[in-house]
């Protein structure tokens, strides 16, 4: 279980670093995904199972999908 | 009647009578664990083949249902009536070269037919095939599927991005729009179901399906939901998107959509996850509105036999909805992309609301 919970701590927080590090704004948005999920699965080690659930619906499925599809819309201009 | 096909597994080891003798040598090497590991892991590639050999059937299905409906043959040559025939298209796949547009995103290119696969297979988790045939019944079991299939979404919104092609990033985008407002009846309808059963568990959700009514009509929740049923089923069409809802790869507009540029292999995996989601969201279908397993017949069968039954019960139901949208596929024309976001906004989502507080105010009036 420890081993577990150390694993899922280091990615999440590597992406949640990547997210500010990242140049790019679509990756950003993918490492917030990475996070958020990393997050979800913090929530199902301790046995909390429908806020996990919950959490990867509103945050990944919702949050994260509209974020990255506002960047599309807009992205014009700005690519390299 | 077990909890899942773990303890089936067991009480067939113990059956045979090697459960205990080979549970007794990991316990004296002190690594009593591995033999739930390796029962998970071949519960985890009977499930894999299975889907594997799904994904093979429903390609020459679907080439069959067409040919009949267009009144033609379909594949014939390879093997008994083409039955091989998805063998050589794999095979022709895995010959391909596996092309990176030079200005794709290399990373995010690759990485999204994987990741479009893992929702896809990880949806069959809390899906019952049968009595007791279920990997893990989950207590948030309709949630998890609901949560699962939101993130499908992203990798085509990847898949779409890092292909760097317009029509690519056209269809991702269309692909979005429609998923977002079609999980939206899904759920609502999927939610009215859930009040009549007050649990989120699929095994729940069947068990209150089982039993008649006056001893002839079967208590599938089709009968009581059938506007629910009706919305689950076109919603949950748009979201396959397939035809009459199928915008992201409308060839005629878009080439073939979101995987316009992949090739070989990686063309290979988006086609799996596709299939793979057809039979996932059908069997969901008949889950939540078919009875799942369960028929009025069940209980005049030998308890041993229950299982094997259930599932062939299971299957039966299956592929009666997936037939129904192959055939609506091969007749009905595709629809405009301001249609189809209208239904869904202006038609589907207000009639599942209604759905949803008529279901209600049912419930708590009986209840007094």
């Amino acid at each position: 279980m420890d081993i577990v919970f150390i694993v899922i701590s280091i990615l999440t927080i590597l992406s949640s670093i990547m997210v500010i590090r990242s140049s790019k704004l679509v990756h950003s948005a993918l490492y917030l995904a990475g996070t958020l999920i990393g997050t979800a699965g913090l929530f199902l080690l301790l046995q909390a199972e429908f806020l996990a659930w919950v959490q990867v619906l509103v945050y990944v499925g919702a949050v994260v999908t509209l974020i990255l599809f506002t960047i599309m819309l807009t992205r014009k201009g700005e690519e390299e | 009647m077990f909890a899942n096909t773990y303890e089936l597994i067991v009480f067939i080891l113990n059956f045979i009578g090697i459960y205990n003798p080979i549970n007794d040598f990991f316990k004296m090497l002190g690594i009593e664990y591995v033999l739930r590991i390796i029962i998970v892991l071949v519960e985890i590639a009977v499930l894999f083949v299975f889907i594997l050999l799904t994904v093979m059937f429903l390609t020459w299905m679907e080439r069959k249902v067409v040919a009949m409906v267009q009144a033609r043959y379909g594949p014939m040559v390879t093997g008994p009536r083409g039955l091989l025939q998805p063998v050589m298209d794999g095979v022709k796949l895995i010959g391909k070269e596996d092309i990176i547009p030079a200005k794709a995103d290399r990373w995010i290119f690759t990485l999204a037919p994987f990741l479009i696969f893992i929702p896809a297979l990880l949806v069959f988790i809390p899906l019952p095939f049968g009595e007791s045939l279920i990997i893990s019944d989950l207590n948030v079991g309709l949630l998890y599927i609901i949560a699962i299939s939101a993130i499908s979404p992203i990798a085509i919104l990847m898949a779409g991005w890092a292909s760097n092609n317009k029509y690519s990033l056209m269809g991702a985008v269309r692909a979005v729009a429609q998923d977002i407002s079609y999980t939206i009846p899904l759920a609502l309808s999927a939610i009215a179901v859930v009040l009549y059963t007050g649990s989120l568990s699929t095994v729940d959700i069947v068990t209150a399906q089982s039993g008649t009514w006056f001893g002839f009509i079967p208590k599938w929740f089709i009968f009581l939901q059938p506007l629910g049923f009706i919305l689950f089923l076109i919603a949950s069409i748009a979201e396959m998107g397939r035809i009459p809802f199928d915008f992201q790869e409308s060839e005629s507009e878009l080439v073939a959509g979101f995987f316009t540029e992949y090739s070989g292999m990686k063309f290979a995996m988006f086609f799996l996850a596709e299939y793979a989601h057809l039979f996932s969201v059908s069997a969901i279908v008949v889950t939540l509105f078919l009875g799942g397993w369960s028929v009025p017949f069940l209980s005049f069968i030998p308890a041993a036999l229950v299982p094997l039954v259930s599932l062939g019960v299971f299957l039966v139901k299956t592929y009666a909805i997936i037939f129904f949208a192959m055939w609506l596929r091969d007749t009905v024309p595709r629809m405009r992309i301001d249609q189809l976001l209208k239904i869904g906004w202006k038609i589907m989502i207000p009639l599942a609301l209604i759905n949803l507080l008529v279901t209600a105010f049912i419930l708590t009036a009986g209840r007094f």
